[in-house]
């Protein structure tokens, strides 16, 4: 298994175009979207156009790394640290962790009601 | 072979459906899909090349209608009646044959966890010298096998770079055709985004593909 991290600059996003290739052990089986033709087709291809569509919109100077997983080697996104985290604990930062975070589809964002804990 | 599994980079395949809450299974006959082609590997009858393989034949137009689990019940089936472990007329009326094959022992509820949680490496402890170094500039292969290969279409004849080299492992092209592991170095290898898309692709973008030595060449 590979982690890949983001930040401010760099957003990784996972996809398997051959065929749905995703890390099990971790995450479980995938979601149906993650072994669709439109994903697979269009993740290398377009993938600000597919991130818009899940509701991530990316600056121009970030640089997207996209991870085709052709071989047995697994990827998993480490998503950036959100501002206004620095006083959670390890057990509330990995509740706001999502799927979709680690498969690089979304980000994880700090809870609305803030400085709760 | 370049199927319509290989679809990389292809238009035309509609909107991403995201559904929220999504069940693991939608069906209970698609957790016995999963389960059947899970108990049927334990056989050691082919390896997990020749089932991927066994998917990707399945004829173009059927490929895109079905669902996940089709694919996965029809892939399985080929391969059974292929391996000898059932006929075709068993799987028409669901009933075994007189002496139709059976495991031994038969794989029990208790012994799934043990049995189906090792799975079946594909790396490999052997001394193959690596072609490339991590840096080196390299093209992927213009090659057009009709059988099984994990080198996309939309890589072929591109320019990369070696980004990482994971070690060694089975080659799946011909190892889903039962002529051998050929053991061989896998790189992480680094194609810009314009280098495989053209001058719209963002500039800092790239696409990172997992590929075996006998898929590149020196560039």
């Amino acid at each position: 298994m590979v982690v890949v991290e983001n930040g401010p600059k760099l957003h990784n996003i996972v996809v398997c175009t051959l065929c749905s290739c995703y890390p099990w052990p971790v995450l479980g089986l995938p979601p149906v979207w993650y072994k669709s033709a439109p994903y697979r087709s269009r993740a290398v291809i377009d993938p600000r156009g597919v991130l818009r569509e899940f509701g991530l919109e990316l600056a121009e100077d970030v640089e997207i790394r996209v991870w085709d997983s052709t071989a047995e080697v697994r990827y998993l996104v480490l998503p950036e640290r959100p501002a206004g985290t620095e006083k959670m604990s390890e057990e509330e930062l990995a509740a706001l962790v999502s799927r979709d975070a680690m498969v690089g589809v979304a980000k994880v964002t700090a809870p609305q009601t803030g400085g709760k804990a | 072979m370049n199927g319509v599994h290989d679809m990389g980079g292809m238009h035309g395949m509609g909107p991403i459906e995201h559904e929220k809450n999504e069940p693991v299974f939608h069906a209970p006959w698609e957790a016995r899909a999963y389960a059947l082609n899970r108990a049927m590997g334990a056989w050691g009858k082919w390896n997990i090349d020749a089932s991927r393989h066994a998917k990707e034949v399945i004829p173009a137009t059927e490929y895109l209608r079905m669902s996940y689990y089709e694919k996965w019940i029809t892939g399985l089936v080929e391969l059974m009646v292929e391996h000898g472990l059932v006929t075709r007329q068993e799987v028409a009326s669901g009933k075994p044959a007189t002496g139709a094959p059976k495991a031994t022992p038969a794989l029990t509820a208790d012994a799934v966890a043990r049995t189906l949680g090792v799975g079946a490496p594909t790396s490999r402890d052997v001394a193959v010298a690596p072609r490339f170094k991590v840096g080196q500039h390299v093209r992927a292969r213009n090659i057009h096998p009709a059988g099984h290969t994990r080198l996309p279409r939309y890589a072929r004849g591109k320019l990369g770079t070696i980004a990482r080299d994971h070690g060694v492992f089975v080659f799946p092209d011909t190892n889903a055709h039962f002529l051998g592991e050929k053991p061989q170095h896998v790189y992480s290898v680094r194609f810009a985004a314009r280098e495989l898309w053209g001058e719209k692709a963002g500039r800092r973008d790239a696409v990172y593909i997992d590929l075996w030595d006998d898929h590149l060449e020196q560039a």
